[in-house]
């Protein structure tokens, strides 16, 4: 934006990053963690650099003990075969991302091209259900779910975890499609295409960058979520975030293999992001731009 | 006949609105509409231990809210955590948005690095500062003290005086890069006219955000508060995982106190109570600051 000079370019690099190492050193400490052994975890002063590295945390958390018996070696004496747990928080997120993505498209869509009478009373009305505090959600779904047993299911979690996301992806895919001009939509009108064809043919595949920027930003706050794994799931069915609280036992927190669980879990969600961070850096003014 | 079967085929065609949004109805109802209604009416119920049933209760959960000494020092923990935490989430992103968005050499990256915080769970960020927060072996408790900024005998977390603040911490390191992300976003978006006319007039960088950022960016910014704002408001993994509460009511926020009231306590009403209390406030705050902000979509 300013011309700069070459000092003060240089300043401003080194601001930028001393402060995202600050931000960053929380992460690398638990990363570093997950490859620590327990006497190196409980160093003071805190060991940063100069530990014995070790993988013994992964393979007691996923279940690859080589020739150890699985429940004998393990802090607290927990069952610490984590693999399942990561499996079914990936088709948790997965899915419900799909769910959230189609409906949030959909709608998004009319939203930004299709005028009606309180379009946006209807739009404020969509942010206002995401300020219903998730308590006051999972208190009387646990009820209904119980009803229905729809607890501890997938599809429990998943429609849950689609109705947490929609607000959300409903405000970013409007302001996707609020980029692309409206003129495209009335030339193809005038030529006698309806409205869904225009959508499919034209203005989705415009804004398919769009539409895969909301799907991670999704997947990552299914990936993420707690209270409601945590109050619908109760025995069989558990995800990641509420897996890693097992590893506090009343004999101490196995600190290593709960770093290793949360360094694996970092791992794929890290991807997705990385891969639309351009699309994010758009797409997230949340359609307050328009007007 | 063919009067009202034209009617109805006006709502099918995908020229209405309404087939597309449908399906968001559908869910949107389902999910909030249904809940909401069956809270209202959980709070006129209390679940009987010994007869193992809910019971009408009137009015009995409403009135033992308004004199419960606990969940009004939950409301003041909520309110106090999301005015600190989304002022200071606030300033912090948008002086970060500002330094990251340029185009020099390695800016790229570290805009990359940054939004590593969003992947980790929150429950997860807790643990992580649980562990970093330790009184023994922490490693800001040892940085802190040995800057002489915390005495050794003053656990973080365990201290009524500092414990909202060891949480606010693991908050603000996993939220400021959301903000940031909004704000880059937002800062992209910015026409360039202005910067140029102000350039051609000598304005310094202060002014320049002072009165052409800034005002351009309002929008962008009211859209950031608010959607943080009533996270911050229905706060409740961090605390969960790093205090329960505690000490005493000093972590206690609204959304963890009917949580257990409702699973710990097994009383169902007066967690539903309690929530739908909050559901009001975070409706009232929010709608003030729309209107006052003037956010439109």
């Amino acid at each position: 934006m300013m011309v700069q000079s070459k000092a003060a370019r240089l300043r401003r690099a080194i601001i930028a990053w001393v402060t995202v190492a600050l931000f960053v050193f929380p992460l690398y400490y638990w990363i570093t963690v997950a490859f620590k052994n327990g006497r190196d975890i409980f160093n003071q002063p805190p060991k940063v650099f100069n530990f014995s590295p070790t993988v013994a945390n992964f393979q007691e958390v996923f279940g690859v003990s080589f020739g150890l018996p699985r429940n004998e070696v393990l802090a607290g004496g927990g069952d610490f075969f984590m693999a399942p747990h990561l499996w079914s928080s990936v088709v948790i997120a997965v899915f419900s991302t799909i769910l959230a993505v189609a409906i949030a498209t959909l709608a998004s869509y009319a939203l930004s091209r299709i005028y009606f009478r309180g379009r946006h009373h209807f739009v404020n009305w969509v942010l206002s259900t995401r300020m219903m505090p998730p308590v006051a959600i999972a208190i009387p779904m646990f009820f209904i779910y119980k009803d229905l047993s729809l607890l501890d299911t997938y599809l429990g979690m998943i429609l849950i975890h689609a109705l947490m996301n929609l607000p959300l992806a409903v405000l970013m895919l409007k302001s996707f499609f609020d980029d692309i001009p409206t003129e495209i939509d009335e030339s193809a009108l005038i030529d006698g295409a309806s409205r869904w064809k225009i959508f499919r043919r034209i203005i989705f595949p415009m804004a398919k960058g769009g539409v895969a920027a909301t799907a991670v930003l999704c997947f990552v706050f299914s990936w993420t979520e707690f209270l409601f794994a945590l109050t619908l799931t109760q025995t069989s069915l558990k995800t990641v975030p509420v897996v890693s609280s097992t590893f506090v036992t009343s004999v101490g927190t196995a600190w290593g293999n709960m770093a290793a669980l949360g360094t694996a879990a970092m791992v794929p969600a890290f991807i997705f992001i990385l891969l639309v961070q351009k699309q994010l850096v758009r797409g997230l003014t949340l359609g307050s731009l328009k007007q | 006949m063919h009067v009202t079967e034209k009617k109805f085929s006006r709502f099918v065609s995908s020229d209405h609105p309404l087939p597309w949004l449908a399906p968001l109805l559908a869910m949107l109802v389902t999910f909030t509409i249904y809940p909401l209604i069956y809270n209202i009416w959980l709070s006129f119920h209390e679940y009987a231990p010994f007869k193992r049933r809910l019971e009408f209760v009137g009015w009995d959960n409403w009135s033992t809210l308004i004199g419960d000494d606990r969940f009004w020092a939950s409301m003041g923990v909520t309110l106090l955590y999301f005015a600190v935490v989304l002022t200071i989430e606030l300033i912090l992103g948008l002086a970060l948005a500002l330094l990251l968005d340029s185009e020099d050499f390695g800016f790229g990256f570290l805009r990359g690095l940054l939004t590593m915080t969003l992947v980790v769970p929150p429950a997860i960020t807790g643990m992580m500062f649980l562990l970093m927060e330790d009184p023994e072996f922490g490693v800001i408790t040892y940085v802190l003290e040995t800057l002489g900024i915390l005495s050794s005998t003053q656990p973080i977390l365990a201290s009524p005086s500092t414990a909202l603040m060891g949480v606010m911490l693991a908050d603000i390191w996993q939220w400021t890069p959301f903000m940031v992300l909004i704000f880059i976003a937002g800062l992209r978006s910015l026409p360039q006219e202005p910067y140029e006319a102000a350039m051609l007039d000598g304005a310094s960088g202060w002014q320049i955000f002072r009165r052409i950022t800034l005002p351009l960016l309002s929008k962008v910014i009211a859209v950031a508060v608010l959607i943080r704002g009533i996270d911050l408001f229905r706060m409740f993994d961090y605390v969960f995982v790093m205090t329960s509460g505690g000490p005493g009511t000093a972590t206690y926020t609204v959304s963890l106190y009917a949580w257990q009231q409702t699973f710990s306590f097994i009383k169902w009403g007066y967690g539903a109570t309690i929530s739908l209390v909050t559901l009001l406030v975070i409706i009232f705050i929010a709608n003030l600051f729309i209107y006052l902000a003037k956010v439109r979509w």
